[in-house]
């Protein structure tokens, strides 16, 4: 059974490390990070369960919980910097380059 | 149980919520001693941790955070690294409405860093990280007119948390291997178990690990946040991203790392083989972009991507010297970037008051003849350069000095020609840095000034003189530094 939870997980884990080098948006790129840390929340729960311990349930709550509070920034910067420029576009947002 | 080991973060949690809930009652002019109040704050831990001084461990919490000469040297590390930035911006944020917020995040940033530097748990390490990371990601962003440093955030945010993810998938895999979140239980279990550690399954998770702590530790190639990120911040966040939370990766590596290669007898030349080549091509590429660099902050951040480099061969050799060679550049490299970043926010304070709508503050034009303008900061400046590229008598020279030292010696021991290797490269890459380096003193010292002497707002000279006695104090009295250091790498059981 594990094997198809590991399985799942590395399915999510690898579309959202796509939707980053992809996607130009900064609400998907949040998005995509979402599905990067819930991918690894599914294989500590899976783990857990596997184990027969908690600790990878604790650990699941806990990242879950900082998820939470990622994204929050994560949508305030993007907040303030739609006020002074206008756009979320990745593409535009290219001032600071050497 | 005794908690008296754990009163700095007390202290320091409490100070962060105080200074946000008395914030909103107080008038915006107030607020100007809320700086005051943290310096005061931060000082106190100092002392504190300084009275503690012992070489034993002290595990608290069910095991998930532990007191021991390690967390102790890095909590001193970020203590001093604080200090330095929040006396500098009692200067830059005076008068500005928004500083309590401003102090709040400084001090969480702080205790995040701490918790990094004395978990012992997988959990509390990952939560540490994200208290730090987030309150850092804020900071960058904290002009919030500025559309440089909201992008600068937005960068450092993606980046940040992309290399959160990557950590923590490498921790759930090996959680999964091993079927607990405790260090010490880890490591153990990987040294009875060592082919599991080497299974498909376990190289990923290092993988995984090494990626995650490469982006906080910005090693080439996980670094391209690091330049946009502190050109971009307000100057003294810079500093303190640039000189302190960078080490957060540093430590965490130490502990998980270093342990693992210790233990993990089949893994532990891959390990190393991989830190020599990031090592190296970080050093490499750190110092040949900065010479192309006209902004003095990205030019320092390139530095700072050379310098983690060179700790990173800490890694290369894993004895007790070289983890203490890393400890003491990373404590040396606190002080002189820290300060270089300060020196920088002088020279913008100084630009901004002659023009208020000038641009590039940081350009190397800026800094012609400042050692006319105003000698205290072109001196400072100039004592950070030179420890950074590991002049003598300075912290940057007794840092390069151990770890180089040790490398050479376990080359010599093990007669590995590829070890040899990487130290000549070090030290090449050294000499190549003092190009930039010297560049920045020639415009100091030699070019004709543009403009009338200032007067140094009297924050920022404090922060820099105090910075400039650490940086040349510990290169000229090094003994009880490498003492210290050498206690510390001991607890990894090098």
């Amino acid at each position: 059974m594990l094997y198809y939870y590991l399985l799942v997980s590395a399915i999510i884990f690898t579309v959202g490390s796509y939707g980053i080098i992809t996607q130009r948006s900064g609400i998907k790129i949040l998005m995509c990070i979402e599905l990067l840390l819930n991918s690894a929340n599914l294989n500590l729960v899976a783990f857990s369960s596997y184990n027969g311990n908690a600790s990878g349930q604790v650990f699941a709550a806990f990242s879950i919980a900082i998820a939470a509070a990622e994204a929050a920034i994560g949508f305030a910067i993007l907040v303030a910097l739609f006020r002074v420029r206008d756009t979320i576009n990745l593409d535009n947002i290219d001032i600071l380059r050497w | 149980m005794n908690y008296t080991l754990l009163i700095p973060e007390i202290l320091l949690t409490i100070l962060a919520l105080v200074i946000i809930l008395f914030g909103l009652l107080m008038s915006d002019k107030d607020k100007n001693m809320l700086g005051y109040l943290s310096a005061a704050g931060i000082l106190a831990s100092i002392i504190a941790i300084l009275g503690t001084s012992g070489s034993a461990s002290f595990f608290y919490f069910y095991n998930s955070l532990v007191i021991d000469p390690l967390s102790q040297v890095f909590k001193l590390i970020f203590l001093t690294v604080s200090l330095l930035v929040v006396i500098a911006s009692i200067g830059y944020f005076k008068n500005n409405p928004h500083q309590d917020e401003y102090y709040t995040l400084l001090l969480l940033a702080l205790v995040g860093m701490m918790v990094v530097s004395s978990a012992n748990d997988l959990i509390s390490l990952f939560v540490g990280f994200e208290l730090a990371s987030m309150s850092t990601y804020v900071l960058a962003g904290f002009e919030k007119k500025n559309s440089l440093s909201l992008e600068a955030a937005l960068k450092y945010f993606i980046i940040g948390s992309l290399s959160s993810a990557l950590l923590l998938f490498g921790m759930s895999l090996v959680y999964g291997i091993t079927g607990s979140t405790n260090i010490p239980v880890i490591i153990d279990y990987f040294r009875a178990n060592p082919l599991l550690a080497a299974s498909s399954l376990g190289v990923i998770g290092i993988i995984f690990l090494v990626a995650g702590f490469g982006f906080k530790m910005a090693l080439v190639p996980f670094h391209m946040w690091a330049p946009d990120t502190y050109e971009g911040s307000p100057t003294v966040v810079s500093s303190l991203l640039a000189a302190g939370s960078k080490k957060m990766g540093f430590v965490a590596a130490f502990r998980l790392l270093v342990l693992f290669a210790v233990a993990v007898v089949p893994l532990r030349l891959d390990i190393q083989m991989a830190f020599g080549v990031l090592a190296v091509i970080t050093m490499t590429y750190g110092n040949i972009v900065a010479i192309s660099q006209r902004s003095i902050k990205r030019m320092l951040a390139y530095s700072s991507i050379a310098q983690a480099g060179y700790i990173s061969l800490a890694f290369v050799v894993t004895t007790q010297m070289s983890v203490a060679g890393g400890v003491l550049l990373a404590l040396g490299h606190a002080l002189m970037k820290g300060g270089a970043f300060i020196a920088v926010a002088v020279v913008a304070y100084m630009v901004l008051s002659d023009n208020k709508n000038a641009k590039n503050t940081d350009d190397l034009e800026n800094f012609a003849g400042l050692s006319k303008r105003a000698p205290i900061t072109a001196f400072s400046l100039l004592v950070f350069l030179l420890a950074l590229a590991g002049i003598p008598p300075s912290a940057g020279f007794i840092g390069k000095f151990v770890l180089f030292y040790a490398v050479i010696i376990e080359a010599v021991a093990r007669a590995s020609s590829w070890l040899l290797l990487v130290v000549i490269i070090a030290i090449l890459n050294s000499a190549l840095s003092i190009y930039y380096y010297a560049r920045v003193i020639k415009y100091m010292y030699v070019l004709p000034p543009t403009g009338d002497k200032i007067k140094e707002p009297t924050p920022y000279v404090v922060a820099l003189v105090l910075a400039v006695i650490g940086t040349i104090g510990i290169g000229i009295y090094p003994e009880p530094f490498i003492q210290m250091a050498m206690n510390a790498a001991h607890v990894l059981g090098v």
